[in-house]
């Protein structure tokens, strides 16, 4: 009997934003709330994703140019499951200062803004070592 | 003098297996052995286990309750129906493949998938969460 059942909702995982502002973005999953909050009585999580992918940087770009076109804009968010769409990529970024906040991560705006400030110099430091590409690629539709 | 060859007589191999071997290694036979002269046993089959879900098992109809036991990972089987919309069945094609649990294309469309449920409805995708007495989960390993 297989009983392997897998939980691909993890954080990590690689995701694409169906539904609201962001719809189309990719984003990854920093929290999970399997069973969901009182405010929020469904699955949902916390997921840090690019507002503003960077842009593309050639090679006859001098260093102030590649670094104003490495620049990213991210978003933190909590976000119903069936909003997302799951992907098989992951992306391993340590967002240790972003998921500790947790839920009031986002509740005052000054912690949504430094949590912001954090996930974003994690994403950019990640961009700027050339891996996880298919992540800061733009999703064309 | 007859030989030991003539004595005993070839061995009789069921009609069913016999046409089975011949679709195998019939020259369009690259498919599985589950060709068209055996499809409808297995037809029947999924049918009855299917039956046997409905009665004793636990499941869910319709696309919205499928991806959310596919993102629970309560699902143990998913059917689909053939006229399922393509953008649909991939994308609970993949679902399933990330949680690693088996699509079932059923042999026909949402109307007969309801009727084999039991319902009244049309039934575009079914997942099984609890297959009760059936064997359906083992009887469909990697059946697509």
């Amino acid at each position: 009997e297989h009983a392997k059942m897998v939980k691909f909702l993890k954080t990590g995982k690689a995701v694409i934003l169906l539904q609201g502002r962001f719809a189309g973005r990719k984003a990854v999953i920093v929290r999970v709330f399997e069973e969901g909050t009182r405010d929020r009585p469904y699955g949902h999580c916390l997921v840090a994703g690019l507002a503003k992918y960077p842009k593309k940087v050639i090679r006859k770009d001098s260093a102030k140019k590649t670094a104003k076109k490495s620049r990213v804009k991210c978003f933190l968010k909590l976000v119903n499951f069936t909003h997302i769409m799951p992907t098989r990529y992951t992306l391993d970024v340590d967002f240790k200062d972003v998921a500790s906040g947790g839920p009031d991560a986002l509740a005052t705006r000054d912690k949504k803004v430094a949590s912001c400030k954090a996930a974003k110099a994690r994403l950019e430091e990640r961009f700027k070592t050339g891996k996880n590409r298919w992540f800061f690629t733009k999703l064309r539709f | 003098i007859q030989t030991l060859a003539q004595l005993t007589p070839p061995p009789r191999r069921h009609p069913r297996a016999e046409a089975a071997a011949d679709a195998a290694t019939s020259p369009r036979g690259a498919t599985m052995v589950t060709s068209t002269k055996k499809t409808k046993k297995s037809g029947d089959n999924i049918n009855n286990k299917l039956q046997l879900v409905m009665k004793s098992g636990k499941y869910t109809l319709g696309y919205k309750t499928v991806l959310r036991t596919l993102r629970n990972s309560k699902a143990k089987l998913v059917i689909l129906a053939n006229n399922c919309p393509p953008l649909r069945k991939s994308e609970i094609e993949y679902y399933a493949m990330l949680a690693k649990i088996t699509v079932h294309h059923y042999h026909g469309n949402n109307v007969d998938l309801g009727t084999a449920c039991g319902k009244y409805f049309r039934v575009c995708c079914l997942s099984i969460i609890d297959p009760g007495d059936s064997d359906i989960i083992n009887a469909t390993p990697a059946g697509q």
